[in-house]
């Protein structure tokens, strides 16, 4: 029954191996070889200067910027949204009737363009708008794109709002695999609300949960586009991402070898983040019983 | 008895209130965009719910208002629309078929290449920014349709997803169909694609979102007006239009509502995909 087919194997793969070498293997190799040089992006001559890229990088303040930059990040966007997906989820899947019209409902933002996005939040947050005049009114005259704090939370808030309604998905088909029996025992034990959440329906939703956690802090590693449209990467560097970083390296700066120095820089710390945190999620699962 | 009914109606109410809440404010932004888009200047950012309204902002986006110099929205939304549906498709097919073959056909490398899918999803793929630029650029497609759909044309999610489905059908089917003559492409088309269209679904409507909503690639590769997508043509008025927002709210809703709209057709469908995809 098992028989091999080498010839149509690979035909159907062609297009992906094709794909990778173009736009994979040869990329990859381009970035090594470009971060060892100082090739400006249109001057036809380089020059080789070994580590001289690297070295200038660790000591550039817009890169210890965009390093610390995607751990704030962090701190606001990964909590914030994993506690309003967790609610929408527990919140939706209670209810008896029109589930699925809800999580639709909550899934639209997911749809919306970081451009888009970033133009609704400049409108709500303008001078003008209905917010500013009374807080205003309190003596409260808040510039919120230009204050560093306010700028990484609009920028965190923006991006909550987009993936609450993609993770409450997620989560809720968590809830739904749940033994609707444990809760029966449970009730006949007579388990509070509150008990019930955290030492039933939580534990049992752990694997949902490292998933929606594994997105978001996936999610602040390529955070571009909001702070691209709203700050710039300012005030002062405040929310200065390494995308951001990269792209005003190689695209307005032109300095091409430097920036594949910094995005090369950038990807080792992002995997040996992901790394970790994809650990210390597995042993916080495994001391707490959950997996 | 009696009481405990009603406790759990009024349990019941308070929830689907709450429920309501929550969604309406998660979905005010985009009802905001909308209003503001219709809203008379004079109200627009001024209002949480705009009480006058004009079709200025469209008229604007037509005619460049007091610019005198429309900018090329109409032809920015088609060409997002051609770059999203071409890239899209690509990816489709080129993921129906390598995960055909990783998960169907029996050859020599096939694990090595299941592994690298997964390695090369997982890859931070900001190194590769800078040089696939170089790539285009080198080869004469910048600045070029090509240029925006070629590197978009492979999606490893699309690949590694219909790899995990297909896995899931019955190899019986296919030895079947092989044994009245079919080939491997019939096979493809014929058994597997019906078999698998609620992921085919969800996966068409992700690639499209993402490919519809990209600002990086599509800003750096293109440089005339004539090449514009709509999302980028957004993004570049950000400034010029920034004491005009109206035009950029009826250029945002031109750009949200198809996406939302198409969403709403499939949301069924989609639904069911989600829920075999979580599984």
């Amino acid at each position: 029954m098992d028989h091999r087919n080498n010839k149509m194997g690979w035909l159907f793969t062609s297009p992906y191996l094709l794909y990778s070498l173009i736009f994979f293997f040869g990329p990859l190799i381009w970035s090594f070889f470009l971060s060892v040089t100082d090739w400006n992006l249109i001057a036809p001559t380089f020059n080789l200067v070994g580590i001289e890229n690297f070295a200038n990088a660790l000591k550039s303040p817009s890169v210890h910027s965009a390093f610390w930059v995607t751990y704030k990040f962090m701190i606001i966007f990964v909590p914030i949204v994993t506690v309003l997906a967790t609610a929408v989820a527990v919140l939706v899947h209670g209810l008896p009737r029109f589930k699925s019209l809800f999580l639709i409902g909550f899934f639209l933002p997911y749809l919306s363009s970081g451009v888009v996005s970033s133009l609704i939040a400049k409108g709500l947050l303008s001078y003008t708008s209905p917010m500013n005049v009374f807080l205003r009114k309190m003596g409260l005259d808040i510039d919120w794109l230009g204050t560093p704090l306010s700028a990484l939370g609009i920028v965190g808030l923006i991006l909550a709002w987009k993936f609450t309604g993609y993770y409450a998905l997620i989560l809720t088909s968590g809830l739904e695999s749940i033994d609707k029996e444990v809760y029966e025992a449970a009730a006949i034990d007579g388990v509070t609300d509150r008990q019930r959440f955290w030492r039933i329906t939580l534990p049992l939703l752990y694997p949902s949960l490292y998933t929606t956690l594994i997105l978001a802090f996936g999610v602040t590693f390529g955070i571009f586009t909001e702070v691209y449209q709203l700050t710039g990467g300012g005030p002062n560097n405040a929310t200065n991402t390494w995308q951001m970083e990269i792209f005003k390296q190689a695209f307005t700066n032109l300095q091409a070898g430097y920036a594949s120095a910094v995005a090369l820089l950038a990807s080792v710390a992002t995997f040996i983040s992901i790394f970790i945190i994809r650990k210390f999620l597995e042993i916080w699962g495994k001391r707490n019983g959950w997996v | 008895m009696v009481g405990s009914n009603r406790n759990r109606g009024i349990r019941r109410t308070v929830r689907y209130a709450l429920a309501m809440i929550l969604l309406l404010v998660m979905v005010y932004p985009y009802l905001y965009m909308v209003l503001n888009s219709f809203a008379d200047w004079a109200h627009i950012d001024k209002q949480l719910l705009p009480t006058k309204y004009s079709l200025k902002s469209y008229e604007w986006l037509f005619t460049g208002g007091e610019t005198g110099i429309p900018r090329p929205w109409l032809h920015a939304f088609l060409n997002s629309v051609m770059v999203s549906l071409a890239s899209t498709v690509l990816m489709m097919i080129f993921g129906v078929m390598v995960a055909y073959a990783l998960s169907k056909l029996n050859f020599f490398g096939r694990n090595a290449i299941n592994n690298f899918v997964l390695f090369h999803m997982f890859f931070p793929a900001i190194i590769l920014l800078i040089p696939t630029f170089l790539i285009i650029q080198r080869v004469g497609l910048y600045d070029s349709y090509l240029g925006l759909i070629l590197p978009k044309a492979v999606s490893l999610w699309a690949i590694f997803m219909y790899t995990n489905f297909f896995k899931a059908v019955p190899t019986v089917f296919i030895e079947a169909a092989r044994l009245d003559g079919a080939s491997d492409l019939k096979i493809m088309y014929k058994i597997m694609l019906p078999m698998s269209k609620s992921i085919t679904t969800v996966i068409f409507l992700f690639l499209l979102m993402e490919r519809w909503t990209e600002l990086l690639w599509d800003m750096i590769i293109v440089k005339s007006d004539r090449m514009l997508t709509l999302n980028v043509l957004i993004s570049q008025m950000f400034g010029p239009y920034g004491s005009y927002p109206g035009p950029l709210y009826a250029a945002s809703a031109l750009l949200t509502l198809p996406i939302i709209i198409m969403f709403i057709i499939f949301g069924k469908k989609f639904q069911e995909g989600m829920q075999f995809s979580l599984k």
